[in-house]
């Protein structure tokens, strides 16, 4: 076997989902002996590469070699067999079984056909060890906090004496100290020969750690190259790099003095202590990657978790809406990222979404004016641009006519306040267009709008104001004139706004 | 096959019965109160410490520990069944038409246990190929079975050779000893690769599946074992009462669920354990031996019983939740 061939390489990959492309005529090369970064920011489909790097998933065109050699069905079984091991980002530990045999799973030390649990002890010891993993191996793993599982997660790579190891932020829920450790044995491994694939947000760490970077963005590759003689800065760039054309309308401002909601040491779910005022008029945007406590600040705004604040004011009103129903009375309304579980009801047809508030809200044991609903929903299709004859489910209309149809819904309340949850993931481009243009009306309308979203352009080009959130903290507020997708980036990913070359 | 690695350095226990005292960990609680019924189970009723008597309260548990096993089983892969019931009159038919003709008792017992084995691995096939859930697949197989059993035998007959009879169901513990069997065969595949596999698949099929682990071989291995459990005990069914009846098993489904959940088995797969399932089994049985001794009519045992089951599931979420 040819000692300069790659490990493992994918050459011109390409996979989508449901007709959306995620990776496009991707290619990436893992050598031994090197710790290779992968970046991107959210969507840009790492996940979904190593997915097919390691046979979880098959690509739609293009191969993927191992040693310089073809595979063609690539499968987790295949993968294993090859000594390609990856620490995933979901978990895939199992809750009930101990940290020994999690560490073992799928290929455990047999005799006669029997688990040697004498061998499975020594052998997922050695593995926990080198990560610093010291509880008892038969504790089971569900009783462990989330850092610690991860350090299972990793123990399990280990365990397989990998050749090729692909982690998946691996460091997103580890403790400084557990990621020092993991650091350290990168090192280590890196030095035995391993190939190793990296996955993180963490600049700083990855500027420590690698020395060679592949980027994508928007599932193309736009940067594979060597890390010396570039910085976070630049790292940054290359993420985000793309001209925002002229998707987005116009911006004015319309934001006035008067606030709708302000909120002093607000906490919900992931959310730590916030403090935040939203004024009429404005478009709030909220970035941060995923799963840093976004959504748990508008559920709490809207009444849907419990939250708590020291002191809170909605639309003149003091306090919090502690259910869904209040809230709405109060003049808010939210619109979910998963418009097919929670936005809406999509075997349903069409006109019964659109008039689903009014039933919540109509008086019992009055008979339906089916008269003025229907004039109602025809009234709001127009205003929308939902086409089409509206007893149709509402699964018939495309991906961005029902996210219409979950903001259209709310129209007919008069909100004051909208919360609104990415709702241009996964809608074409030219409903994106006119859902931006909706929404800077409402700001001019003086209604205010809050927009979480995970497409940091749409931020940038939309907003009054953004703030970032990391690790369920506001971490920065971007007024309009220092918006910029750099700026939101590197607040996000906690990078320090200048960093000196390496 | 396994090449020494490190220098294994022995601490006290080894791993495999530190795994074990942990999984027995949550389980004192119930394990307290089956002995509580036990002990009331033989004031009640002194005979218990005879041979015999202890025979027969063995004989009244058998049926109900096998089909409990069987549904937890598939409650640890995350399914459930709704033809335990049906298998176990199909298995007393086969029994009953087979064992008193040319087949013989060794030949019946094969036909039930291939029937079994055979519906259980087609029920798993199904449910894993066609990406159907298991409530619905069992539903519709709990009718095409159970109509099978009445082809087979339209009303209550056939025989089972007496000395089968008096030896499973008669004064000696022929049946517990063979639960003790299972029980070790069920622990034997527990420590298998593909047994232990069930956890994983069940709470975590996405991660067991990137892990190398053949989910599917899992889930319909683990579907035909059930499969033949039920079928077993509808095969001592038969022999308890010398004869076949097509619908003897109906009751089965309810209780071998209401058995499993009361052993802290969950409806989410890979929660909970066979040593519980087993002890829910025997407490059910216990529950209605000591209902009947104190005189409940049948109405209000099934009251309690259902009262009884909502309390010891409704407890740990409490405990947990604090």
């Amino acid at each position: 076997m040819a000692t300069d061939a790659p490990y493992l390489a994918a050459r011109g990959v390409s996979k989508s989902f449901f007709g959306n492309p995620v990776l496009r005529d991707v290619s990436i090369e893992l050598y031994p002996g090197r710790i290779h970064a992968l970046l991107g920011e959210n969507g840009a489909g790492k996940s979904t590469l190593i997915n097919l790097l390691s046979g979880a998933m098959p690509a739609d065109r293009g191969t993927i070699e191992i040693d310089g050699n073809p595979v063609p069905r690539m499968s987790p079984a295949a993968a294993q067999a090859a000594g390609i091991a990856v620490v995933q980002q979901e978990l895939s530990v199992t809750g009930s079984l101990s940290i020994a045999e999690n560490i073992g799973l799928g290929s455990y030390p047999r005799r006669f056909g029997i688990i040697d649990y004498t061998e499975l002890s020594a052998r997922a010891g050695a593995a926990a060890s080198l990560v610093g993993l010291h509880e008892p191996l038969s504790m089971p793993v569900g009783n462990l906090p989330l850092g610690r599982r991860q350090m299972v997660e990793i123990a399990k790579a280990l365990y397989r004496k990998p050749r090729v190891l692909i982690l998946d932020e691996p460091t997103s829920s580890l403790s400084a100290s557990e990621a020092r450790i993991l650091t350290e044995l990168l090192q280590k491994l890196k030095g035995e020969g391993v190939a190793i694939l990296f996955i993180s947000h963490r600049l700083p760490e990855v500027m420590a750690l690698c020395q060679h970077v592949t980027i994508l963005k928007d599932g193309v590759r736009t940067a594979d190259r060597s890390i010396a003689g570039i910085d976070a800065d630049g790292l940054v760039r290359l993420m985000v790099g793309r001209d925002p054309g002229d998707l987005f309308p116009h911006w004015t401002t319309a934001r006035s003095r008067a606030k709708a909601i302000v909120i002093k040491g607000f906490s919900s779910g992931l959310i730590r202590e916030a403090d935040l005022e939203i004024k009429t008029g404005e478009v709030l945007g909220i970035g941060g990657l995923a799963g840093q406590g976004q959504e748990d600040l508008l559920l709490g705004l809207y009444g849907a978790t419990p939250a708590e604040t020291s002191a809170a004011e909605v639309n003149g009103n003091a306090g919090l809406p502690r259910s869904v129903s209040q809230a709405n009375a109060m003049g808010i309304a939210y619109v979910p990222a998963d418009r097919k579980r929670e936005g809406l009801h999509i075997s349903h047809p069409i006109i019964t979404n659109l008039l689903l508030p009014g039933f919540a809200r109509a008086a019992a044991l009055r008979l339906r004016n089916r008269i003025k609903e229907g004039e109602i929903a025809k009234g709001l299709a127009a205003h929308f641009a939902i086409k089409g004859d509206l007893d149709r489910p509402a699964q018939a209309l495309s991906g961005g006519n029902q996210q219409k149809v979950a903001l259209a819904k709310w129209m007919p309340h008069q909100p004051q306040v909208l919360l609104l949850n990415d709702p241009t993931r996964g809608v074409d481009v030219e409903t994106k267009r006119e859902i931006y243009i909706m929404l800077r009306q409402f700001a001019s309308d003086g209604k205010a709008v809050v927009l979480l979203s995970s497409d940091t352009p749409e931020l940038v080009h939309l907003c009054d104001r953004v703030v970032v959130i990391r690790e369920g903290r506001i971490v920065s507020e971007l007024q309009r004139a220092d918006l910029s997708e750099q700026a939101i980036v590197a607040a996000a990913v906690g990078a320090e706004p200048t960093v000196t070359a390496a | 096959m396994s090449g020494a690695t490190t220098p294994a350095e022995q601490a006290a226990p080894p791993l495999y019965w530190q795994v074990q005292r942990r999984r027995n960990g949550d389980l004192f609680g119930l394990f307290a109160v089956v002995v509580v019924f036990l002990a009331a189970y033989g004031f009640l009723f002194p005979g218990f410490f005879t041979l015999p008597g202890f025979a027969k309260f063995t004989q009244s548990w058998f049926p109900l520990a096998l089909v409990a096993m069987a549904q937890a089983i598939l409650m640890l892969t995350g399914g459930i069944s709704l033809a335990i019931g049906a298998m176990v009159s199909l298995g007393a038919v086969i029994a009953a038409t087979t064992m008193a003709g040319p087949l013989g008792v060794g030949g019946g017992t094969a036909v039930v246990a291939l029937a079994g084995l055979g519906i259980g691995a087609a029920t798993g096939l199904i449910v894993v190929k066609l990406r159907l859930p298991a409530i619905v697949v069992t539903l519709a197989g709990s009718f095409i079975v159970g109509g099978a059993a009445l082809l087979i035998l339209p009303r209550p007959g056939g025989a089972v050779p007496m000395w089968l009879s008096d030896m499973l169901a008669g004064n000696t513990p022929v049946a517990f000893l063979i639960l003790v069997v299972i029980v070790v065969l069920w622990k034997i595949y527990l420590a298998t690769p593909l047994g232990l596999a069930i956890y994983a698949a069940g709470e975590n099929p996405v991660g067991a599946y990137r892990s190398g682990i053949r989910v599917d071989r899992v889930l319909v291995s683990a579907y035909a074992i059930s499969g033949l459990l039920s079928a077993c005990a509808g095969l001592f069914v038969a022999a308890q009462t010398g004869s076949g009846d097509p619908v003897i098993g109906t009751a089965f489904t309810l209780n071998s669920i209401a058995a499993a959940v009361l052993g802290g088995i969950g409806f989410l797969g890979g929660q909970g354990s066979m040593r519980g399932a087993l002890a829910g089994s025997l407490l059910l049985s216990l529950m209605i031996s000591v209902m009947f001794f104190l005189g409940f009519t049948p109405v209000a045992q099934y009251v309690a019983q259902g009262l009884i089951i909502i309390g010891a599931v409704a407890i740990p979420q409490f405990r947990r939740k604090r």
